[in-house]
């Protein structure tokens, strides 16, 4: 039994993807000049960090890591999915500290929505400018009365000739101030039922009758917004999928927005930055810190190894059941508490903002901390995600609705 | 890539949880924990008989030659059961040191008699060994009084000590958890002459106490899990106010986040049980941060769960409070929470 040396499980790659990490290297190599770092190091003057962000986005394209897996017809570099290249294009960018390109709600939900819903002419149109950065997408789907409960929506679109007129409005609308173009569920069919009678509508921002005005959150960002529809004017061909269908294609959407919020590689990132705060300051030393900062160790590395788990899951096309559903849930309750020891430990430099002489990282650990709650609620809250492990991950029964009044 | 059990692993584990279910229901439980003695005679020669006692012994002395994830399924599988047996103690402990041990025709005998489940051999971890003498109480020692012998262990070496010796004194202590007793034994300045000498190492002893971590962190996995199973089967059927208590978010909530808490930790136990059986050095913090992590968790999920019965959770019928204590049990033996974490740290960070 000592001599037992090969581990059972199967953790490895395979050699037969030791030559993409070479192809990933000599990418980074060639591209030095633009490379934009990955974690909290990475910030300052907003518009030079997107300047950045999308020249890098589209070296990435061109590079076949971002839009890996879309057609080349729509400008992606066409390869099979295949999760274990994934990961081993994300290992290589973690490890060198880079950054694997835009994760926004253009590229990470609404290209893949298109592609499963969309017409021929709807995807030559826009999956090209979506995933290089040069199209901006905001998704229209919350409204002041409709949160949680996302399809009492109100907004409404009519039919006239053949354009839709909408009106109503939306809100907490993300990045709707720099964004090209929208994605919106509105309700095309006053008289159907509470989810048949929505359909996905996308639109141009600059449409006459739409108003942006932005929504200042707790980081000091205004990074939501609400938007205003009046007589907003679109043809009806912009409906993705059928007219009707916007909770199915709309609800495909979100399954990919819990991916995006959930990931864990970024929690490493910020954990491995906040060991380095906790050495520059001494703390490392501290047993009280040492508690804290082990019993996040023990939940990072637990769910570092549910997402192998899970990705074997999808390998044998298994389904992951509870297990896939907890992600979102833990990974966003995770990042904040990184953050907010990282903070701790900062004594009262965390109490300073961007800009501020003396901040640490550009603020970045202080906008992430305030940023991370804002996750743990957006997407689906918390209590929603909590509802959904118990309901179809336990099995334990809806809430009963109320008796009519 | 893939990670997760093999499928003879899946195998090994449905054939032990239908074994358990079978010979080692929850009334047999009972009947230990009600028990003077907590003794469950009966077990040892079942699980012997079941393979489970020698998983981690060589073939040569009729063991199964598996590894520590197998030992981890059935000590995964035992918490679940909360089987009366100290598996950590008596099935990986003392295996692991033996195996460690100078080769002989004692050290094959001993390990054929564990995995048979005829021998009962304790461990004894910094053995009040002294000037030639074993002298001083051992406290919190597992089985002892019906150990057949002690395996001492000091600075890496190995002394066998047949219990029938003279001079040994074994006291039982009272524990919370009825499913696995300790005693206080006190040795009285017995001859180290009256022991066996079996060599051991420092490297050895190292090994096999990770090894027993990771098995009371499996343990305690299967406690939780067990909890979180029975509160959820009581909560899609109890009602209140004209409903199934698991339609209130109030108890669906808590279910949820004893899920998202738990179902993690397997995957952690995969990859540490696996580091072990590659020999990797990483096991050098994964177990002591597996042991505080499951454990820490273990007993987060028991003290929610045990709410979702209410006052029945509270009491004695209900079966909730034996995987409350199972996971009690399995949080303080060889070392905390805290304290595995500062080793962990220690490990990664100096």
């Amino acid at each position: 039994m000592q001599d037992r040396v090969a581990p059972i499980m199967d953790t490895s790659i395979g050699s037969e993807y030791d030559s993409l990490r070479e192809e990933v290297r000599s990418f980074f190599a060639a591209n030095e000049d633009v490379a934009v770092p990955a974690g909290p190091g990475f910030g300052g003057d907003a518009s030079e960090v997107r300047r950045r962000v999308v020249e890098w986005q589209k070296r990435l394209v061109d590079g076949g890591y971002a839009g890996r897996e879309i057609p080349q017809r729509y400008g992606g570099a066409g390869h099979e999915p295949d999760p274990l290249a994934s990961l081993v294009i994300e290992e290589e960018f973690q490890d060198a500290g880079i950054s694997l390109g835009m994760e926004n709600q253009g590229i990470s939900m609404f290209v893949p929505t298109l592609l499963h819903f969309g017409r021929e002419d709807q995807k030559q149109d826009l999956i090209r400018p979506t995933i290089r950065g040069e199209m901006i997408w905001c998704q229209g789907y919350s409204e002041p009365g409709s949160g949680s409960d996302l399809a009492s929506l109100r907004t409404s679109a009519v039919l006239d000739g053949d354009e839709y007129v909408i009106n109503g409005q939306k809100i907490w609308t993300s990045g709707a101030r720099e964004a090209e173009m929208m994605f919106a569920l509105i309700r095309t069919e006053a008289d159907a039922g509470k989810h048949a009678g929505i359909s996905y509508i996308v639109l141009p921002m600059d449409t006459p009758g739409i108003e942006v005005r932005p929504l200042m959150t707790m980081t000091g960002d205004a990074s939501f917004n609400e938007v205003f529809f009046t007589d907003v004017r679109v043809p009806a061909t912009n409906v993705i999928g059928r007219p009707g269908q916007g909770w199915e294609v709309g609800t495909y959407t979100l399954r990919f927005e819990r991916n995006m919020l959930g990931r864990s590689n970024a929690t490493e990132n910020y954990l491995t930055g906040c060991v380095d705060i906790l050495r520059e300051t001494g703390l490392i030393d501290s047993p009280v810190y040492r508690d804290r900062l082990l019993k996040l160790e023990g939940r990072v590395q637990a769910m570092k190894y549910h997402q192998l788990r899970l990705l074997t899951d999808r390998l044998k096309k298994r389904d992951s059941g509870a297990g896939g559903l907890i992600v979102k849930l833990n990974n966003c309750q995770l990042n904040y508490d990184v953050c907010a020891l990282a903070i701790d430990a900062m004594a009262e430099r965390g109490v300073l903002r961007r800009g501020s002489k003396h901040v640490r990282d550009y603020g970045n650990w202080q906008r992430n901390y305030m940023y991370a709650l804002g996750l743990i609620i957006g997407g689906g809250t918390a209590q929603i995600q909590k509802n959904i492990i118990g309901e179809r991950g336990l099995g334990l029964p809806r809430e009963p609705k109320p008796a009519a009044a | 890539m893939d990670f997760g059990l093999t499928q003879p692993q899946e195998l090994l584990r449905d054939s032990i949880a239908r074994f358990l279910a079978q010979d080692v229901g929850i009334e047999r439980v009972r009947r230990v924990m009600d028990s003077d003695s907590g003794r469950d005679e009966a077990i040892h020669g079942q699980l012997g008989d079941q393979g489970i006692t020698g998983l981690l012994i060589d073939m040569d002395f009729g063991g199964s030659e598996l590894g520590m994830q197998e030992a981890a399924i059935a000590a995964q599988e035992l918490g679940r059961a909360a089987a009366p047996v100290n598996f950590h103690s008596a099935y990986v402990l003392a295996p692991l040191l033996l195996a460690g041990a100078d080769a002989g025709e004692r050290k094959s005998a001993l390990l054929e008699g564990i995995a048979e489940g005829r021998s009962l051999i304790t461990p004894i971890l910094d053995a009040p060994i002294d000037g030639g003498r074993i002298d001083g109480a051992v406290l919190y020692v597992p089985d002892a009084p019906w150990s057949d012998a002690f395996l001492l262990e000091s600075g890496g070496s190995l002394h066998l000590l047949d219990a029938s010796v003279p001079g040994i004194d074994i006291e039982p202590l009272e524990t919370v958890d009825d499913t696995r007793r300790v005693a206080e034994v006190t040795f009285a300045g017995i001859d180290l002459g009256a022991a066996e000498s079996l060599g051991g190492s420092a490297d050895s002893t190292r090994r096999a106490v990770h090894a027993a971590r990771i098995a009371l962190a499996a343990d305690a996995l299967g406690a939780a899990q067990k909890g979180l199973h029975i509160s959820v089967e009581y909560a899609k059927e109890r009602k209140q106010f004209e409903r199934i208590i698991g339609s209130f978010q109030a108890v669906k909530h808590i279910c949820a986040e004893v899920l998202a808490e738990v179902d993690p930790v397997q995957s952690l136990l995969w990859h540490t049980a696996d580091a072990w059986d590659g020999g990797s050095d990483e096991i050098n913090h994964l177990a002591p941060l597996l042991k505080a992590h499951a454990t820490e968790v273990a007993s987060t999920a028991v003290t929610m769960t045990t709410q979702v019965f209410g006052g029945m959770g509270f009491t004695h019928e209900c079966d909730m409070h034996i995987f409350y204590k199972r996971a009690g049990y399995d949080r303080q033996m060889m070392g905390n929470p805290t304290a595995l974490r500062e080793q962990a740290a220690a490990v990664m960070y100096g």
